[in-house]
């Protein structure tokens, strides 16, 4: 069925066409793909069927925790799909191409932005509800047909956070300007979906007693009369999961009454928003100092000195890049409270980070140069020039974890340098890799840097991995009372380090 | 190769699947202005590219100012300067950064590229857009801070790419007083153009290429000799039709 052209159906099946092509399409070689995740995911219906059956029921006295626990699994959900929904609507306003044509176009502007908000909703839920469908369908099977509302909740509940990602991103854009709003709403977005990974570390970093306090502390609060007993209204959401129809029916309301509160009253800051959007871009950087040449420097301080400029003053790439220091904070932590037993731990993080950061930065600097025929037409040795932008690369993310390292030097000299050789080795590694395996990208395109490129992903993932297991293992190792026995599993994980490396050179990509 | 030669080209073939550039041989005398013209399609940017060391010739020879492209590359690339098409400029740099980028590429002293860096952004009227990033620049100025790039390091052989594209009134007159001043100077320009009266008014000789070979070439004069006569677009529609 089409819709009639220029309707909103028809601007919807537009919006669905455009994420299948960004989302979905997959090159030709990948066409024995979607076969395959359908037979998954209808295999999945019969194991869900099948387990199903051999579960007995849940008494009506359970409920309740059901509740709760699908409450907590919401909020879980929660924290992406408004990650998710807040990436959309920037995504809406900012990187998408067609916002002229949409808008000197004779439709409605309450159209475009209903359809707009629609697509980026149903982009998120539809995940969900293609995880939850086996189970769903199975209930169907099983005699379980109230668990269809399952559907109607995951839809009003992305809706939800869509519509306030959507809202957000408006405000954002009223108070900071589009510009800003594009790397605030990235910050948002990130932090929104590492806030998992930092509540799960809140026990560990609960000051006075570690994990037992805080669960002793957690305890307190859902016993009866308290803010989150049972009965208490916070787990509203959680028992529209467990299929109370007066639940479902009012989370729906709530998400209708959202999403048309924002289409309503926003439409029109929405075209606002998109023109600012789009001017902005264009617009020229307000006035700053004007530069003052330094002529003469060597090639490789011109290079470091440029590749720096153009990162620190791309805070869009900078904030991704720097995003996985949120990552840090735990560790650092960790480190500044010389846990002692969790050194080998910390060791294996900051490894990873180090070389996870060296991997992006090398990405954008190698991979991602700007103007490679400019490079390539000078007298410039090639090789100079490279070695200076893994130096660049480098450089900085050695700076980063100087401190932390520094600490642990000080705090016992073999755990320390032990730290220093996998992080300095794991962040070199990371570098050379994406210097050989890289390939000519725009920096635009650094969040979907590993697509297409599977080779130099897998390679630099076992690369970081067996740095980040080597130092894990060596510290163990040089631990009091270990036995030979984590260090031949030091030396393993150091050879395939190596061999890594080795395999990233031979399939290295030659110099143009 | 004579003194007096700035550019050889001696059967330089390409191939891209099909031949882009079949057999070329061409040749550009030092303090000439040539236009090299023909369709799209023709073999023109393909050829700049192999000149300015971009894309390596299947066969054939290449010199700069006597030197072999394919044996001393850096030697060659350092008496050159190419501005494509669509410069690939930094956008999160200033005017100045840019050039003292290149200047260091080309190892340019510093005695040397600070005058010349604000000299040239003086003649292309960017110096006042010196507090601004590149990223803000309309395509007229983008192209002219990549001229002033390409001129930094004072190059023998300019080698331009339709330099005039997207250029306002004002900007093409700049850019095309520049070129003319950079050959009184002693400097040799070869530049590919879609507008005829730029090449009609400003080269010396014309190039006509078309399915990768060159298949006319001389003045104005003496194009018009080989044909019916009339204005360059004439005589190019009359060379570069099918017979």
């Amino acid at each position: 069925m089409r819709g009639r052209p220029g309707s909103a159906f028809w601007l919807l099946q537009h919006e669905l066409r455009m994420f299948w092509f960004n989302n979905g399409r997959r090159s030709k070689r990948r066409n024995w793909l979607a076969p395959v995740l359908v037979t998954l995911w209808l295999a999945l219906h019969g194991l869900a069927v099948f387990l199903l059956r051999k579960m007995p029921d849940v008494p009506p006295s359970v409920l309740q925790f059901v509740a709760m626990a699908a409450t907590v699994l919401l909020v879980v959900l929660a924290t992406f799909m408004f990650s998710s929904g807040l990436k959309g609507s920037v995504d809406s306003l900012f990187e998408r191409g067609d916002v002229d044509l949409l808008l000197s176009s004779p439709l409605p502007s309450r159209s475009i932005f209903t359809v707009r908000l629609g697509a980026v909703t149903l982009g998120v839920a539809l995940v969900y509800l293609a995880l939850v469908a086996p189970i769903v369908n199975a209930g169907l099977f099983i005699g379980h047909p109230e668990w269809l509302a399952l559907y109607a909740v995951i839809l009003a509940w992305a809706t939800i956070w869509c519509s306030l990602g959507m809202l957000l991103t408006l405000l954002l854009v009223r108070v900071l300007g589009a510009r800003k709003t594009r790397v605030v709403a990235q910050v948002i977005s990130a932090i929104a979906g590492a806030l998992l990974f930092l509540l799960a570390q809140a026990q560990n970093l609960a000051p006075n007693g570690g994990p037992e306090a805080f669960q002793g502390m957690v305890a307190d609060y859902v016993t009866p009369g308290s803010i989150l007993a049972p009965d208490s209204a916070v787990w509203w959401a959680g028992r529209a999961v467990t299929g109370s129809s007066a639940h479902v029916l009012g989370l729906v309301c709530v998400a209708i009454a959202l999403f048309l509160f924002t289409v309503h009253f926003t439409h029109g800051f929405f075209v606002r928003g998109l023109q600012q959007a789009v001017s902005t871009v264009r617009a020229r950087s307000k006035p700053g100092a004007a530069a003052q040449g330094r002529f003469g420097r060597s090639l490789v301080q011109v290079v470091l000195r440029k590749e720096w400029r153009l990162i620190a003053r791309d805070p869009h790439l900078l904030s991704q890049v720097l995003l996985q220091l949120l990552y840090l904070l735990p560790l650092g932590f960790m480190v500044l409270r010389s846990e002692e037993h969790a050194a080998p731990g910390v060791a294996a993080g900051l490894t990873m980070l180090a070389a996870s950061l060296a991997t992006s930065l090398t990405w954008i600097i190698v991979a991602a140069e700007d103007a490679p025929d400019l490079l390539q037409a000078s007298p410039a040795a090639m090789r100079v020039v490279r070695r200076a932008k893994v130096a660049a690369a480098v450089i900085p993310i050695l700076l980063l974890v100087a401190v932390p390292l520094a600490w642990a030097v000080a705090h016992d000299a073999v755990t320390g340098l032990l730290m220093c050789l996998t992080v300095v080795a794991a962040t070199l590694c990371a570098a050379l890799t994406g210097l050989w395996q890289g390939r000519p990208a725009a920096r635009s395109s650094f969040q979907r840097r590993a697509k297409g490129n599977w080779v130099a992903f897998v390679v630099d993932l076992v690369g970081t991995v067996s740095w980040a297991a080597t130092g894990f293992v060596l510290i163990r190792a040089a631990s009091p009372g270990q036995n030979a026995y984590d260090a031949r599993w030091a030396g393993i994980s150091l050879a395939l380090a190596l061999l890594t490396l080795l395999l990233a050179w031979s399939t290295r990509r030659r110099a143009g | 190769m004579s003194a007096s030669v700035a550019l050889l080209l001696q059967d330089v073939s390409k191939h891209f699947g099909r031949p882009a550039v079949a057999h070329l041989d061409l040749t550009i005398r030092r303090g000439e202005l040539y236009a090299l013209l023909g369709p799209n399609g023709a073999g023109k940017t393909t050829t700049l590219r192999m000149v300015a060391g971009l894309l390596a010739p299947d066969g054939g020879r290449i010199e700069v100012m006597g030197v072999d492209l394919a044996k001393d590359p850096a030697s060659a690339k350092q008496v050159i300067a190419y501005l494509p098409d669509d410069p690939m400029l930094y956008d999160k740099l200033k005017p100045m950064e840019y050039l003292e980028f290149v200047a260091g590429l080309w190892g340019v002293s510093a005695r040397e590229a600070a005058p010349r860096a604000a000299e040239l952004l003086d003649w292309l009227d960017l110096s006042k857009h010196g507090h601004e990033l590149t990223e803000g620049f309309s395509r007229g100025m983008k192209q002219k801070l990549a001229l002033a790039g390409a001129l930094i390091h004072a190059p023998q052989l300019l080698i331009l790419d339709e330099p005039l594209t997207g250029l306002d009134a004002a900007a093409a007159r700049q850019v095309k007083d520049l070129l003319l001043h950079h050959v009184e100077a002693g400097g040799t320009v070869i530049l590919t153009t879609h507008i005829l009266e730029v090449a009609e008014r400003m080269a010396q000789r014309i190039g006509i290429i078309q399915h990768g070979r060159l298949i006319a070439e001389g003045t104005l004069d003496e194009l018009r000799a080989r044909t019916d006569g009339g204005t360059l677009e004439e005589v190019f529609l009359q060379l570069t039709s099918p017979a």
